[in-house]
């Protein structure tokens, strides 16, 4: 066939139905004609009109000798052997159903994976020109062992990273925000990300309204206020108006609106897409006059990140080694500003230019490792699935041998057949992927809700790389579960099977069978192993004592809004709003704090007697009001906690954990030690006087939850910073705080001055994130090892049942030779329990040989766990013995009778 | 009546390569052609012109078009690209080698 043929045939084929339509008319035009010739003849017009047609010959088969001419005949037999694939699974809707529905689950659970990886850690951000030469710069310390790789830095750091130019072709710096937009009613908390000038141009994405910003705007010393918004904030809260010059209050500063970004566009933003985009110079008069003064000359905040486009041919090592020295020098000019910065030797400091998408990065912590694992579980479910289903498909095949055989007698070749098999399979893989995306979004929103930030766009039909994915892995499965039948295809003896005895021959095609079913076992006992340790993990993450109960308390978080206020002022609003918040209905205790749980501070601290206090580990300072151990419901082992009469003035007192006790002051009484601490009016320990400890408090986890020595003082608010802390803690006398989150919220705004409003989360979120990484593990091992056990007994179910099936006639004529029934079922039942006792050694060996790379993952959980995997195996042979029970039971009815009068 | 001889096979296309080279026709001018032409000798069912032609222009050589007839009738109007004339020589050159050669065989004679 000729290139242009094959185009003919094409076009030919897609206007098939009109080219009939043609052709009918033609031939219509043709007997017209001829008899109108036939008439002018002299014959009479009827006699005419079928002498024409008969002349013309068999309409039907021109017709059929027309259409032979369009389309292709390869394509021609593909849509044979659809239709004769879907009329067989119309035939059989229990196998069609049983095996779409294993091949959904098994799909689906990797399309809602790879949806969620991908958007983690891998899509390039929209609009992102030439995504592989850009990187985000991570700044590496060792320090005591332990490695941090942070993204974000000082202003200062930034600047002096610029410094890297020759491998560098672009820098773009970006922090991320959330002030109040707006004002009055229409006010509310809104992601602002601050941007270099440059930061657009890494995108190619015009801007869609007005323009972006000009470098003047962003330089120094505060920059222009000129704001860039996003599509969706101007369609849907500008009601895409010409905004162009129009005024935006956003948080205490007036900002010019002078672009609108193009729709779909997030910048470098994970989750919710930003609302607005401001010159990064302009943030910090958002974040206090301390911010705005000293955050191009002090090193001491880290509040941007930073992009940087690779030169061509430049490797992202070059890169990172430019930036090192250039991260080198910045060290030891912040050195000369301020000496407490450590030496380089001690913290072994390095830039690197890393993944743009953060949970790619090297700061990506375990949570994205735990989800790389269960991601390649979910493709460990997938080839269950497709073993079971290769298992349902052999069972079929062997049921169907007599007509393969027929068919391979009348000359059918041995080609065709495997590739109706395998357009079988492809047409039930497809099916399978088309409910496995279905599954995958409908289903998956647990998933979603678990692992992506908040707001992340998740919509599977129009996201072609998942939907790639999804049919791939369809792809493949048609390709795994075809190889079975397609070999008992290919090995069909005809003249053995054309004859009556259909009994030999399926003992090798059982023993396939029960290969599979050991395959599925094993990965089965891994997956469970897997969900047993991380359920353990997680448990005992839970069961750390914290020294707290966090359920019933809300975290306030206040913000005065521009509301400016002196000192004095400001004591006295602070006090007012605690006692009103204390005063409100349904709030039992309710406490002003500095640090939040889990972003702990320390300051420089002296005690007597002891050389250096650091080297003892890293102590952490809480400052509080007297209410705080009552919120948090940490009991006082000795002494007292802070009364309002520890107030500025008195002398200064301080409550310290029972673990720093024990440290500073090991078998002595602590109660009345001193302890010197630089913080507030004295910056330096050296000078500052004595803070006399007045109690002992249990323990509390507040630095992290596992390595945290628990090193924990707390000072009173009032005689350290009176006017400041905008955080508070509140606790609600209901045993949960989330019925009353929002009634808080709007009560706290209420109370407050100005345009100032209260974030509120309740505080056992903060706590559930720490024990995230294991709850994620635990839930999803759970979820798809249980989904893959079940898969696997139904597969077991299924081969103990159809070999039950064959071997009646022999279990018939056992019992007719007198073998009990119990002696049958014992017989039937070992035969099912012996694959899957295999498959929990493998499984087992497969566990032990990767435990070594899961340990980093488990929470004081060892990765080769006598009970765990003793328990899966039992787990795992229970559920073989009832597997097998069933047709075991029937087995045991067989009826000797019936077997001999077959013979 | 007696009976007319059956065309040969194969060479339905070329008859109609060669009738359409003299000009554009429709179907029923083709086969009204042929028939004159073989003076009505030939027995062939005028409904199998149709399909040679959806084949011959699947291939290329024939191309056609709908155009207003002299009775002021849409018809389909068939006509011969370059390729179907160059297919037409070969298979004319084809068909009289053919000719030449069963002849030859025929009157047994070697020369």
């Amino acid at each position: 066939m000729t290139p242009r043929e094959l185009l003919g045939r094409i076009t030919a084929w897609w206007r098939r139905d009109e080219l009939a339509r043609e052709l009918t008319a033609e031939l219509e035009e043709h007997v017209r004609l001829l008899a109108r010739d036939l008439e002018h003849d002299g014959m009479a017009p009827a006699d005419a009109l079928a002498a024409a047609r008969r002349q013309l010959g068999n309409i039907g088969r021109l017709r059929e000798e027309s259409r032979d001419a369009w389309g292709i005949p390869a394509l021609e037999t593909v849509m044979q052997d659809l239709r004769y694939a879907f009329r067989g699974l119309r035939r059989s809707p229990g196998f069609t159903a049983t095996v779409i529905a294993t091949l959904a689950l098994g799909i689906g659970a990797n399309t809602a994976m790879f949806a969620v990886i991908d958007r983690l850690m891998f899509r390039p951000f929209p609009f992102l020109r030439a995504p592989a030469e850009v990187n985000r710069v991570y700044l590496r310390t060792t320090y005591r062992g332990s490695t941090n790789a942070n993204p974000v830095f000082p202003f200062l750091r930034y600047h002096d990273l610029l410094e890297a130019r020759r491998t560098v072709a672009a820098v773009a710096a970006h922090s991320e925000w959330r002030f109040a937009v707006g004002t009055g009613d229409a006010s509310a908390p809104r992601k602002v990300v601050g941007v270099t000038p440059s930061f657009f141009e890494f995108f190619d994405a015009p801007a869609a309204l007005g323009r972006y910003f000009f470098a003047v705007e962003d330089s120094a010393p505060a920059g222009v206020p000129v704001a860039v918004v996003s599509h969706r904030f101007w369609s849907t809260e500008l009601r895409s108006a010409n905004v162009i010059g129009q005024r935006l209050k956003v948080g205490v500063v007036d900002y010019t609106i002078v672009g609108v970004a193009p729709r779909d566009f997030v910048g470098l933003t994970d989750g919710a897409p930003p609302d607005i985009y401001v010159p990064l110079g302009t943030l910090p008069a958002n974040l206090g006059a301390w911010s705005q003064e000293s955050f191009r000359t002090d090193y001491s905040w880290d509040w941007v990140q930073m992009i940087v486009r690779r030169k061509p041919g430049v490797s992202t090592e070059a890169v990172s080694r430019e930036l090192t020295s250039a991260y080198i020098r910045s060290r030891a000019a912040a050195r000369a500003l301020n000496a407490r910065v450590l030496p380089d030797s001690l913290v072994h400091p390095v830039a690197i230019a890393g993944p743009v998408k953060l949970a790619a990065g090297p700061d990506a912590g375990a949570e994205s490792r735990v989800l790389l694992w269960v991601t390649g579980v979910a493709g460990i479910v997938l080839l269950i699935a497709c073993a079971n289903v290769a298992n349902l498909m052999l069972a079929r095949v062997i049921r169907r041998r007599r007509e393969i055989t027929v068919r391979l007698a009348l000359g059918v070749g041995r080609g065709r057949l495997v590739a109706q098999f395998l357009t079988e399979a492809m047409l039930l893989a497809m099916l399978g992927g088309i409910a496995g995306v279905v599954m995958a979004q409908w289903g998956g929103a647990a998933i979603r809700a678990m692992l992506l930030p908040q707001g992340t766009p998740f919509d599977l039909a129009t996201d072609w790389r998942t939907l790639g994915v999804s049919l791939g892995c369809a792809a493949a499965a048609a390709l795994l579960t075809t190889i079975g039948p397609a070999l008992v295809a290919a090995r069909t003896d005809l003249a053995g099977t054309l004859k009556a005895g259909a009994r030999e021959g399926t003992v090798q095609r059982t023993r396939t069978r029960e290969v599979l079913v050991v395959a599925q076992g094993a990965l089965s006992v891994l997956l469970l192993v897997g969900a047993g340790l991380f359920v353990r993990s997680f448990v005992h993450a839970r069961s750390v004592p914290l020294g707290y109960d966090a359920r019933p308390v809300i975290e306030v978080v206040t913000d005065f809004r521009g509301y400016t206020m002196d000192s004095a002022t400001a004591v006295v609003v602070r006090r007012k709003l605690l006692a009103e918040v204390q005063s409100l209905p349904g709030v039992a205790a309710a406490a002003r704090v500095n640090s939040r749980l889990f972003g702990t501070n320390t300051a420089q601290l002296r005690v007597e007697g002891i050389d250096s206090v650091e080297a003892l580990g890293r102590f952490n300072f809480q400052i509080t009001s007297p209410d705080y151990f009552r919120v948090m419901q940490t009991r006082m082992l000795r002494g007292r906690g802070f009364t309002d009469a520890d107030r500025e003035g008195r002398p200064l007192v301080a409550v310290v954990s029972d673990a720093m006790a024990r440290a500073l002051w090991p078998g002595r009484d602590p109660l009345g030690q001193c302890i010197h601490v630089g913080l507030g009016a004295n910056p330096s320990a050296a000078t500052a006087p004595c803070t006399t400890v007045i109690g002992v408090a249990e323990n509390t986890a507040q630095q992290n939850i596992t390595d945290d020595p628990r090193f924990m003082y707390y000072l009173p608010v009032d005689q350290v910073a009176p006017h400041q802390l905008s955080t508070m803690y509140v606790r609600m006398s209901r045993p949960d705080a989330r019925g009353d989150l929002d009634r808080i919220r709007r009560e706290v705004t209420r109370a407050m001055p100005g345009d100032g409003f209260a974030v509120v989360r309740p505080l056992q979120d903060v706590v559930d994130n720490q024990t995230r990484s294991w709850r994620l593990g635990a839930t999803l091992f759970v979820a798809f090892g249980g989904l893959a056990l079940v898969v696997a007994i139904v597969g077991l179910y299924g081969v103990v049942s159809y070999s039950v099936t064959q071997r009646m006639h022999e279990l018939g004529v056992r019992v007719a030779l007198g073998a009990r029934s119990h002696d049958v079922v014992r017989l039937v039942v070992l035969q099912g329990v012996r694959p899957v006792g295999i498959a929990v050694g493998i499984g087992l060996a497969i566990a032990w040989t990767v435990a070594p790379r899961v340990q980093p993952l488990l929470f004081r959980q060892s990765a080769v766990d006598a009970a765990t995997y003793v328990g899966v195996g039992v787990t795992m042979l229970v559920a073989a013995v009832l597997a097998s029970a069933i047709p075991a039971l029937r087995a045991a009815r067989a009826d000797p009778s019936a077997a001999l009068r077959s013979d | 009546m007696p009976e007319s001889p059956r065309l040969l096979a194969g060479t339905l296309d070329l008859l109609i390569l060669k009738t359409l080279s003299l000009g554009a026709m429709h179907g029923y001018g083709v086969a009204q052609h042929i028939h004159r032409l073989s003076k009505d000798a030939l027995r062939i069912e005028e409904g199998s012109l149709y399909p040679a032609l959806r084949r011959m222009q699947v291939k290329g050589w024939v191309a056609s078009e709908t155009k207003r007839t002299p009775t002021g009738r849409e018809a389909r109007y068939y006509r011969l690209t370059a390729a179907g004339r160059r297919q037409l020589a070969e298979e004319e050159d084809l068909f009289k080698q053919s000719v030449a050669i069963t002849t030859r065989v025929l009157r047994g004679s070697e020369s």
